[in-house]
């Protein structure tokens, strides 16, 4: 596949539908001049979230709070647009093998890391290998790139990747934040140094990492590769960026309205309407691509592993009143297997599993579970329809609701959900013995590929990390699967990964429940132009300016 | 009982008691982390949901840990590097722990020295406030100590976080540095433990004060205000100096909470997130150095007996 070159690609994403937060004149009034609505340099953006990653290097181990902050320093080879589309950024284009087994890759010949080493192929070889190296201890960048192979490095600029079986969602993969390009040279200073201070070719430099208080990001003066959904081009507007931890919600929403954070993630629902009412601040909530926020009922084992079980809970749960009630009316329906923003959603399967406990009582007197005892449960040969619900004993009191209301009506159908309040060893090692009957889970990505992750038979391990938490294993899904994964046309990935849809759909898994978001509040009196990418919908602040103070 | 014994208990059996206490941390920090159910090495790839490591990966992990030998052996490996005084590297973090500690500490010492002062000041001024103004006041300061004991630090530290730095704009939201920051922080962990503190000095003033002493002191005409400031209290501070002993050690437990609502940097959150990602070398060298602390505690408070009480300081020879 041949992108459209630079230029284009970047004039036709200026009209881009980006988010972006704070628009127009600041109405609050705050001590230094009023914030204009042009980019003013300088100024220290002062930015709240809730985790802290344990290494900065998002190629180490691969949660999403790495991501988050990796995305203001890190570039990565290619960039995904709004319309789920590859675009050119660190590669300047691409050919892509029939097989789709092998990618060569053109690169930027003027783009330097931030300690001076050149971009280029080698950089490229260095990094994939950094991925797939065992000692890395990647759980996410590794995982994706399990069909990697190798790379060649051609010319000075041209890198060639080979992998072992076809794999289309590779680009998408690349465009993602947890694979962004590092410091070869960097890297080479081991894990100690690179997961305290990795170096990028992004706008902004690792400056400092106070543990538990704060990373510091200084603007990178000579950037010169901004993605092409950036809204302008050079070193970013901000002198220094303080990624700053605040684990306490209550806290972190009252740093933004007083201003003390110019902007915060992670709000949390319950807040979220008040944001929208005070003048002060505006909220920017965007939902992410992938598998969402789910229960997946274990199949591999009695009461879930019959088909008919499992639809009659689905039909039992009310999630659209239980996220009414218990969210706020903050969160959405997610129905299908993929979020609707992920890439060859299809929209089918948002309603394949209405509230409709006629249906499940229906479907449960023709499983065999006809009678009920004196408290209302069904029985069948002395035992009851129970489920264990794993869960961690940590989770929001809005989570814990939702799950009790969906416990409440399922025992209207007869199901005994016995939510497991425990502790994260114990729900680890559950979760490892396959040892539930509904655990709760999502996984944000940018590729439907995400398919084959969740419900590959392949990935359906017993007694160990799986990520096929419902053991689903449907020979007709995973060829369609891989069949998907070895084609790079795009009306034939349509096309398979829909049938994939409505076979998981069909399959009655997961209870899915709402799209995994990211939802930010930023104070309108200090800041603007805070953005959020396309690709995992992750906050970019390339593009933001302060009060400068 | 000779001199020389007695040095010899002082200056011999205390390190080793020490040692003894240091080592009997270390070895249930590292049986209760082995005993409880779970797999580090999920932690470490990421969380529970997201992460699809390779086989190779996982088995790398397991190697590099040591987390494929025998639990004989890892012990054994434990225990070896602590003696040398190596703490190891955290395994979550990826950073020496002594580097983690040295990081966090400073927060978790100017915490706790400021919540001990102000918790003495407040159950010191209560008591002393209280104790001479009858049995109105006396239930009054009582049942004020008995309120401020029971309250939990999570629901304080809201509160105040809500009414000084929500409301009113005196304190920085969250972190904050310098004095500032530490203030409501401080406060939090204060007040349930000035009560503590009161009711214990309350106690002991009261019985003071019904010492002989007491009265042939109000009889020379000292004020009754003096008497309790000047002769009784001193009496009255045995006990809790005793009890502050024991109050260091629960503040480093109790700043868990406080460093999370208030977002600062310290041991305790480093402790809690260690044990949640099953990092044995930091909760390890964590948990030494509270020991250490409680050792060292126990014996500041040991002197400071033989200060406030002269019967301590000669030896009782008979």
């Amino acid at each position: 596949m041949k992108p459209p070159s630079r230029r284009r690609a970047v004039t036709s994403l200026a009209a881009l539908a980006l988010t972006v937060l704070a628009t127009g004149c600041g109405a609050g009034a705050v001590a230094t001049a009023p914030l204009g609505d042009r980019p003013a340099p300088g100024g220290t953006l002062t930015y709240a979230t809730d985790r802290e990653p344990t290494c900065l290097d998002p190629h180490v181990s691969g949660d999403m709070p790495q991501a988050y902050v990796a995305q203001q320093f890190l570039d990565s080879l290619v960039a995904l647009d709004a319309h789920g589309r590859i675009r050119p950024w660190l590669a300047t284009s691409w050919d892509v093998s029939k097989d789709a087994a092998t990618y060569t890759f053109h690169l930027r010949r003027d783009v330097r890391f931030t300690d001076g080493t050149r971009f280029d192929a080698a950089a490229v070889k260095a990094n994939l290998d950094h991925m797939v190296d065992p000692a890395t201890q990647s759980g996410t960048a590794g995982g994706y790139l399990a069909p990697y192979k190798n790379t060649e490095v051609i010319g000075a600029f041209t890198a060639r990747v080979h992998l072992d079986r076809p794999y289309s969602p590779f680009l998408n993969m690349l465009a993602q934040a947890f694979l962004g390009m590092e410091s070869p040279k960097a890297i080479e200073r081991g894990k100690e140094a690179n997961c305290a201070a990795p170096v990028g070719t992004g706008p902004f430099i690792v400056q400092k990492w106070n543990r538990q208080s704060d990373v510091e990001l200084v603007r990178n003066p000579h950037y010169n590769s901004p993605p092409p959904y950036a809204r302008h081009t050079g070193p970013a507007h901000l002198a220094k960026v303080v990624w700053r931890f605040i684990p306490e919600p209550a806290t972190r929403f009252a740093a933004v309205q007083s201003g003390q954070a110019d902007v915060i993630d992670a709000l949390p629902p319950e807040d979220q309407a008040s944001a929208e009412r005070d003048s002060r601040l505006k909220a920017v909530v965007r939902d992410r691509p992938g598998n969402p926020t789910n229960l997946a009922l274990n199949a591999s084992r009695a009461p879930f592993d019959d088909r008919r079980v499992r639809a009659a809970f689905l039909y039992s749960a009310d999630v659209v009143n239980g996220l009414k009630s218990v969210f706020f009316g903050q969160y959405r329906r997610a129905g299908g297997p993929l979020s609707y923003v992920t890439p060859d959603y299809a929209g089918g399967y948002e309603n394949a599993w209405p509230h409709d406990p006629k249906k499940a009582d229906a479907l449960l007197d023709k499983a065999g579970w006809g009678h009920r005892d004196g408290a209302g449960y069904r029985i069948r040969k002395g035992r009851r329809l129970s489920a264990d619900v794993l869960l961690k004993s940590d989770i929001s009191p809005n989570q814990l609701a939702l799950m009790e209301q969906i416990q409440a009506t399922a025992k209207d159908v007869g199901f005994d959900l016995e939510l497991l309040g425990l502790d994260a060893a114990t729900v680890n090692t559950r979760y490892l013995a396959g040892d539930y009957d509904l655990r709760d889970g999502y996984w944000n990505t940018n590729t439907p590929d995400v398919l084959h992750t969740v419900f590959g038979s392949e990935y359906a391990v017993h007694h160990g990390i799986h990520s096929n938490a419902s053991y689903a294993k449907d020979p007709a899904i995973d060829r369609l699967l891989r069949t998907a994964q070895a084609t790079t046309d795009q009306d034939s990935q349509r096309r398979l990964y829909g049938k994939a849809q409505q076979l998981i759909s069909a399959g009655a898994y997961q209870l899915t429940l709402y799209p995994q978001t990211t939802r930010l509040a930023a104070h309108r009196a200090s800041v603007r132009g805070a953005a959020l990418e396309p690709a995992l919908s992750l906050p970019y602040l390339y593009d933001a300016w302060v009060n400068a103070r | 009982m000779t001199a020389t014994v007695a040095r010899l208990r002082r200056y011999g059996v205390r390190p080793a008691g020490a040692a003894l206490v240091l080592w009997a941390a270390a070895t249930v920090t590292f049986l209760a982390l082995h005993l409880v159910p779970g797999d580090p090495v999920l932690v470490l790839l990421g969380g529970g949901s997201g992460a699809n490591p390779t086989p190779e990966t996982i088995a790398a992990i397991r190697h590099a840990y040591g987390l494929d030998q025998p639990l004989y052996a890892q012990y054994l490996h434990h225990i070896g590097r602590l003696v040398t005084g190596d703490l190891g590297v955290s395994t979550s973090l990826k950073e020496p722990v002594a580097g983690v500690i040295t990081q966090q500490l400073p927060a978790t010492i100017e915490l706790t020295a400021l919540a001990l002062l102000f918790a003495w000041l407040l159950a010191g001024a209560v008591v002393l406030l209280s104790t001479g103004r009858g049995a109105l006041g006396r239930a009054l300061g009582s049942g004020l100590e008995t309120v401020a004991a029971g309250l939990p630090h999570f629901w304080l530290g809201v509160v105040l976080l809500y009414v000084f730095a929500f409301r009113l704009g005196w304190f920085p939201v969250a972190g904050g540095t310098g004095i500032a920051g530490l203030v409501l922080p401080a406060l939090t962990l204060a007040v349930p433990l000035a009560g503590y503190l009161g009711q214990v000095t309350r106690g002991a003033l009261l019985t003071a004060l019904e010492q002989p002493f007491v009265t042939s002191a109000r009889l020379r005409g000292m004020s009754s205000a003096a008497v309790r400031a000047r002769r009784a209290l001193r009496h009255a501070l045995l006990p809790p100096l005793t009890l502050s002993g024991w109050a260091v050690g629960a503040l480093f437990s109790s700043e868990v909470v406080v460093e999370s609502v208030f977002a600062r940097q310290g041991i305790g959150r480093a402790l809690l997130n260690a044990v949640l990602a099953r990092d044995l070398p930091l909760v390890t060298g964590i948990v030494l150095l509270i020991a250490a602390v409680y050792v060292l505690v126990d014996l500041a408070v040991d002197l400071l007996h033989a200060v406030v009480d002269p019967r301590i300081r000669t030896p009782r020879e008979l």
